[in-house]
């Protein structure tokens, strides 16, 4: 109770600060809602641009995917201290949550400015961003995995590379999923990149917006739902067989 | 770095602290080469702690450790983890991959390479699946471990070791998930490993089996070794 009543409070405060609880703003928000609504439908004519659009932000996410996993898979053994030395892994990590901080919409904004607009620093920075997510989940899992099979390992005389990797095979349900949820994450995410001029279908929301081409959007909007949900379904069906 | 083997274990005045008090006090241990030791005990006597000390997995808190002849306060633990195979009360096999492919790991720290790559040469591969034929494991070389009875799977830890040419053989309780029948079958064929030179160090439960089949029989009690 003392939980609900202190976020209402909250809540209070803070409607009060962004100035929500104008009634001016709500009658603007339902006119404009039905002039939204009104322009709802798709229209056909950019269907082939949102088709591409949306091929494009599935090869953006694949690559993202692709580079990440094999930057992290060589890059996480270092930040385990079963692996590293403690002190060395705590040092790796501490970078690691550094570069993690930074949003991927931040690495979209460096690498366009780096490699000019367009897919490909979408594709670079969610290289970046995937790689740095996958090296605390992975450096999780193997420091999740047996101790009696680590231990076992290690007498075998098993250190470094070879040690992680065997370690990686034992968790490797766990791994994969972890991949595809940065598979599905990434889908999302290459949408947005789009807005500030990463390629992919973000791009095309963010053109037609200001050209208050709502129609158009909403074509877009719906093409990407469809491939979410494509790649949901895939993940799903590969949890299952794995 | 070469040293003399007189014996491939030996132990003087071994004592383990836990924290909450002594677990082994004064252990003495002289294991020879191709002898079959079983250590007896009650639940919580510290066997395991024994077993991980000889391997190099846990320091002792006194006394002194040799394997191989090379004293393992000498940083000799790089030096001697090759020669010594450990399994552990679970097993640790790599479940979700196949009786051949546990068999191969054993290799891996001399062939890294090869492992990472999983392109194993061919007489790698042939001599892992004769030590599966060996330890009754032909027709099951290629079915993932997770689907293996349990004498099965103790039977591709056998053959891990033996693949990977281990001097010393540290188990932990191998057979106590076992019916007695299957538990023989495995305990025999973990002494026949003594035809290769192969020195035996188990954690045993079932004095029946230990009393017939072991060379030397310790029962560690209050933290002495007798």
């Amino acid at each position: 109770m003392r939980i609900l009543l202190s976020t209402f409070i909250t809540l209070l405060i803070f409607s009060y600060l962004l100035d929500v609880a104008n009634p001016l703003l709500w009658t603007k928000l339902g006119t404009n809602a039905a002039l939204f609504l009104s322009e709802l439908r798709i229209e056909w004519g950019v269907m082939n641009d949102a088709l591409f659009a949306v091929y494009e932000t599935l090869v953006i996410s694949l690559f993202g995917v692709s580079g990440g996993v094999l930057l992290a898979y060589l890059l996480a053994p270092l930040a385990s201290p079963l692996i590293m030395p403690p002190a060395a892994a705590a040092a790796f990590r501490t970078l690691a949550n550094f570069v993690r901080s930074v949003p991927a919409v931040v690495w979209a904004i460096f690498f366009v400015i780096l490699a000019g607009p367009g897919p490909r620093a979408g594709a670079l920075a969610l290289v970046i961003y995937t790689s740095i997510y996958l090296i605390k989940f992975f450096y999780e899992t193997l420091e999740a995995v047996d101790r009696e099979l680590y231990n076992s390992l290690k007498v075998m005389g098993l250190s470094g590379l070879p040690l992680a990797f065997a370690l990686y095979t034992h968790a490797k349900r766990h791994i994969v999923t972890q991949i595809l949820f940065m598979l599905e994450y990434n889908v999302r995410t290459a949408t947005i990149l789009g807005l500030v001029g990463a390629g992919g279908v973000g791009y095309y929301i963010a053109h037609y917006l200001s050209l208050l081409n709502y129609s158009a959007v909403m074509t877009f909007v719906i093409a990407t739902l469809a491939l979410v949900i494509t790649i949901d379904l895939v993940s799903y069906a590969v949890r299952r067989i794995i | 770095m070469k040293f003399q083997l007189q014996h491939p274990v030996f132990l003087r005045n071994v004592s383990f602290n836990y924290g909450n008090g002594l677990l082994l006090r004064d252990v003495n241990l002289l294991v020879d080469y191709g002898e079959a030791v079983a250590i007896m005990g009650r639940s919580g006597a510290g066997k395991t702690t024994l077993l991980k000390i000889i391997s190099g997995l846990l320091k002792p808190t006194g006394g002194y450790v040799e394997v191989f002849g090379c004293p393992m306060s000498f940083g000799c633990v790089k030096h001697i983890r090759r020669r010594i195979a450990y399994i552990p009360q679970n097993l640790a096999l790599i479940e979700s991959e196949t009786a051949l492919y546990n068999v191969l790991l054993a290799r891996a720290p001399n062939k890294p390479l090869r492992f990472i790559t999983s392109l194993w040469s061919r007489s790698d591969v042939e001599e892992a699946l004769g030590v599966l034929k060996a330890v009754g494991l032909g027709d099951k070389a290629k079915t993932k471990v997770e689907k293996l009875s349990g004498g099965e799977k103790q039977r591709v830890a056998i053959a891990r070791a033996i693949f990977q040419r281990a001097d010393v053989l540290l188990a932990d309780e191998p057979v106590s998930s076992l019916d007695f029948d299957t538990a023989e079958a495995i305990v025999d064929m973990l002494i026949s490993l003594k035809s290769k030179g192969i020195t035996i160090i188990a954690v045993m439960h079932d004095r029946e089996l230990a009393f017939k089949y072991f060379d030397k029989i310790y029962v560690l009690e209050n933290g002495v070794l007798k």
